[in-house]
């Protein structure tokens, strides 16, 4: 069958030229994840954490794994029709602030734990089978893991009880870079059929695009939660160096890494240090400076700590789907919201939150698309 | 005068009158609109009052037809026109492409295996995601792959083409297209069968809206170790163990709203489907809310008190008012139990709506091709004392499409049109 229109079809070469090499891949996993649960074995994460062929003599050149590319323009139109995305950060029925309402789950959350109650609330009512989340490995590493009960949950957010230091990457405890969507391939052994996921922007528009396509193992993922992403890091030795001549203090010393309007940097004497998104560019994952996407704008619920008071989580409702399932756990008693004594000052802490949404979002967009003019232009 | 016959429906009815038919000498035409022939009965688990595996008695007969020199089947076919008259009838029949060459494809299934696409298998009434190549069901006959070309990556944005790539024996071709041809026939028998009543309309039994409350069509796939869960008899929402049955009937039949008819096989077939569920786990207790119990057949009123006796099943006479669920996603069952004449109220782990089978949804169109009537509820019209024989001389009715029947009168009604279809070829070829 090799028709003419088959030799056009773009293929992994592609991505290693056009995203891979280029420095814009974001490490998300999508195209392992679908190779591999589709048995097709032509492709693997290196020791790099980027994707490379196991064997590029088992590659079919089915072009799924361009197409699904989160950095690859394909797909764009449809999947934002399908999503009803719309300028400037994607559909939004409502924003929220709220908490977990179990003191065990706050315990253990970077903001208020809403991520971690609302996975609880879709196992106990088996809505779902397994949650997608991620488990701190070390200190400076995150694994996927499959989450089948609360205890699992618990685990994976409470990481920062098992050891003595606790960096905390992006935003929240779930915050990747782990490469969450290679859990998705060994779903299919395990009879699995409705999953959530929770993940970065490139993770769900990887989902999202899989999902449009209508191809495994997207299929069985039947929510996406998306976390406020500004960058993810990478703490190697060079990046560790830097770091720690800008901020004049010893990388041993921190004790937690939080992300609201700042980087904020909690040391084991008690201090913390708040440092600009700019002052720690250079040890920010490159391919994560070229997004354009900080508020997840794809996913069924968003969430981060941006926006919200200490021990709470900014939830953005974008799907009716998304908005069901925060409306629900609200009534059930797994969250509760801030309290506001006049209606009036809810409502502008609604407008001050959105409004500092908007405002990263654009500051996200303005700086990945800089970076893209950047790299296009070399 | 043509010496062939074309039947139209590869169910249980439309494989017998091709049998029969194709005995005789004449040669016999199957159409059939799915990919595979074995029609509704494919999808049943066990057959009553025998608890007989319906595949198993099916199969061969399936297997039978697609050998037998006399017939020729043209599966994923419709028929579009008929003109001529008794003895001589021109049929146009449309092929649609499967996109695999039925001849060359081995049906060894390497490329349903590798096919990403996921797409609802309706065969298993959605209960199972299928590939969008894929076979119909693990028996199909022919065993061939057909591919859904809304659902094909390669179809609709050519990319993939992963099936084609490992196919071995090079059968995909994305190219096919359909193909028109005529067959020249004397004698015409429809068996077109149901289709099962979609009782979403009826709000107050939750179906859809409640994952525990669904039809006895999915119940069958449910039960049936070629089904979704391998025969395990699971709630939907959380794969629990079924302990408790209820079964509603006359969903959609004997209704002013819906059907007027009785559907004739529900009392029986959910007193097969309770009984099943207490031989696969013997703490299963099932309750049928029946309006009348109707078991009027051979060995069908020993079957129901076996049963009551033997299997855990009670019959309550009732008008069922509502499902509403609990918290734990239990359907309760809100009923009036009409012989102690009050209200009653049961919960079970999954609720089955014993749906009215009804007249294919596209039965006018197949009857206005046919040149045939039909009757005030969309069957096949026939005269008592010509009872197979439909309004057009030529065109002969059998099974569930001429009026609802079990399988074992269907296929009674099918020898009997074959017999009449024989007669008429070979009386006018005298």
């Amino acid at each position: 069958m090799a028709s003419a229109e088959e030799e056009e079809i773009k293929t992994f070469r592609d991505l290693q030229n056009e995203v891979i090499l280029a420095g814009l891949c974001g490490k998300c996993g999508g195209c392992v994840s679908f190779c591999s649960a589709d048995q097709l074995h032509a492709l693997e994460m290196g020791e790099d954490e980027l994707p490379r062929y196991t064997d590029e003599e088992k590659c079919l050149t089915c072009g799924i794994c361009y197409m699904i590319c989160p950095v690859t323009q394909d797909l764009d139109a449809e999947v934002q029709s399908r999503f009803g995305w719309e300028p400037p950060i994607g559909a939004h029925e409502a924003i929220a602030s709220a908490r977990a309402k179990d003191d065990q789950v706050r315990r253990v959350a970077t903001d208020g734990g809403v991520v971690t109650a609302l996975l609880m609330y879709l196992l106990d009512k088996h809505l779902i089978d397994a949650a997608i989340v991620s488990r701190r490995g070390s200190a400076f590493s995150r694994e996927p893991m499959i989450a089948t009960t609360r205890e699992d949950l618990i685990t994976a957010a409470g990481s920062h009880f098992a050891g003595s230091s606790h960096l905390e990457e992006l935003g929240d405890r779930y915050t990747t870079y782990s490469p969450t969507m290679s859990a998705v391939r060994s779903l299919q052994s395990q009879y699995l059929r409705h999953v959530a996921m929770v993940g970065t922007p490139c993770q769900i528009r990887t989902v999202r695009k899989m999902q449009t396509l209508g191809i495994l193992p997207a299929h069985l993922i039947s929510y996406t939660i998306g976390l406020f992403c500004m960058e993810n890091f990478s703490f190697d030795a060079l990046a560790r160096e830097k770091l720690e001549g800008k901020l004049h203090i010893d990388f041993e010393d921190i004790d937690k890494l939080n992300i609201k309007d700042d980087v904020i940097i909690s040391l084991a004497d008690g201090t913390t240090i708040r440092v600009p998104f700019e002052d720690v560019d250079d040890v920010a994952r490159p391919a994560c400076l070229a997004c354009t996407d900080f508020s997840n704008e794809y996913a069924d619920l968003s969430a981060g700590g941006l926006g919200s008071p200490d021990g709470y989580t900014t939830i953005l409702m974008r799907t009716e789907k998304g908005s069901q399932l925060y409306s629900e756990a609200l009534r059930q008693g797994y969250i509760e919201q801030a309290e506001f004594a006049d209606p009036a000052d809810l409502a502008s802490e609604k407008t001050k939150m959105m409004a500092k949404v908007f405002a990263f979002a654009r500051r996200k967009r303005e700086r990945g698309e800089a970076r893209l003019r950047d790299a296009l232009s070399v | 005068m043509a010496e062939e016959v074309l039947v139209i429906g590869g169910g249980a009815a439309g494989i017998q009158a091709a049998l029969d038919l194709a005995d005789t000498g004449l040669k016999v035409h199957v159409v059939e609109k799915k990919p595979s022939i074995g029609g509704r009965m494919a999808q049943l688990d066990k057959t009553f009052p025998t608890n007989d595996c319906a595949l198993c008695i099916l199969a061969p007969k399936m297997a039978e037809c697609s050998r037998h020199p006399n017939i020729t089947l043209h599966t994923y076919s419709e028929v579009q026109e008929v003109t001529g008259s008794l003895g001589n009838f021109s049929v146009r029949v449309l092929k649609r492409p499967r996109f695999v060459n039925e001849d060359a494809c081995t049906g060894c299934g390497d490329c349903f295996r590798k096919c990403p696409a996921k797409v609802p298998d309706e065969f298993d009434m959605s209960l199972r995601m299928r590939e969008a190549i894929h076979m119909y069901f693990l028996q199909a006959v022919p065993a061939v792959a057909t591919i859904d070309p809304e659902r094909c990556l390669y179809l609709t944005k050519g990319r993939c083409g992963i099936c084609a790539k490992i196919c071995q024996a090079g059968a995909v071709n994305y190219d096919q297209q359909s193909q028109e041809i005529t067959l020249d026939v004397g004698a015409i028998v429809v068996a077109v069968g149901f289709d099962p009543f979609d009782p979403a309309v009826l709000k107050q039994y939750g179906y859809g809206k409640y994952r525990n409350v669904i039809t006895s069509m999915e119940y069958e796939r449910l039960i049936s170790a070629s089904g979704p869960t391998g025969g395990h008899l699971l709630r939907l929402s959380d794969r629990e163990p079924v302990k408790r049955l209820g079964f509603l009937q006359c969903v959609g039949s004997r209704s002013l709203q819906h059907h007027r008819f009785c559907s004739s096989v529900c009392c029986m077939y959910a007193s097969k489907e309770a009984i099943l569920a207490n031989e696969h786990d013997p703490e299963v207790r099932s309750t049928i809310y029946y309006t009348d119990l109707r078991a009027a057949g051979k060995g069908f009123q020993e079957y129901t008190s076996r049963a009551e006796r033997d299997y855990n099943v009670t019959y309550v006479r009732s008008r069922v008012a509502e499902i509403v669920q609990d918290e734990d996603e239990n359907p309760v069952i809100c009923f009036e139990d009409l012989v102690a004449g009050k209200p009653g109220r049961d919960t079970v782990d999954l609720a089955v709506l014993a749906v009215s089978l009804a007249p294919r949804r596209g039965a006018q169109e197949l009857a206005s091709v046919l040149g045939v009537e039909l009757d005030d509820d969309n069957f096949i019209k026939t005269e008592p004392f010509s009872p197979l024989d439909t309004t057009r001389p030529g065109v002969f009715a059998c099974g569930y499409c001429r009026g609802p029947a079990d399988i074992p009168e269907s296929v009674a009604q099918a020898s009997g049109a074959a017999a009449r279809a024989a007669e008429v070829i070979m009386g006018a070829a005298v």
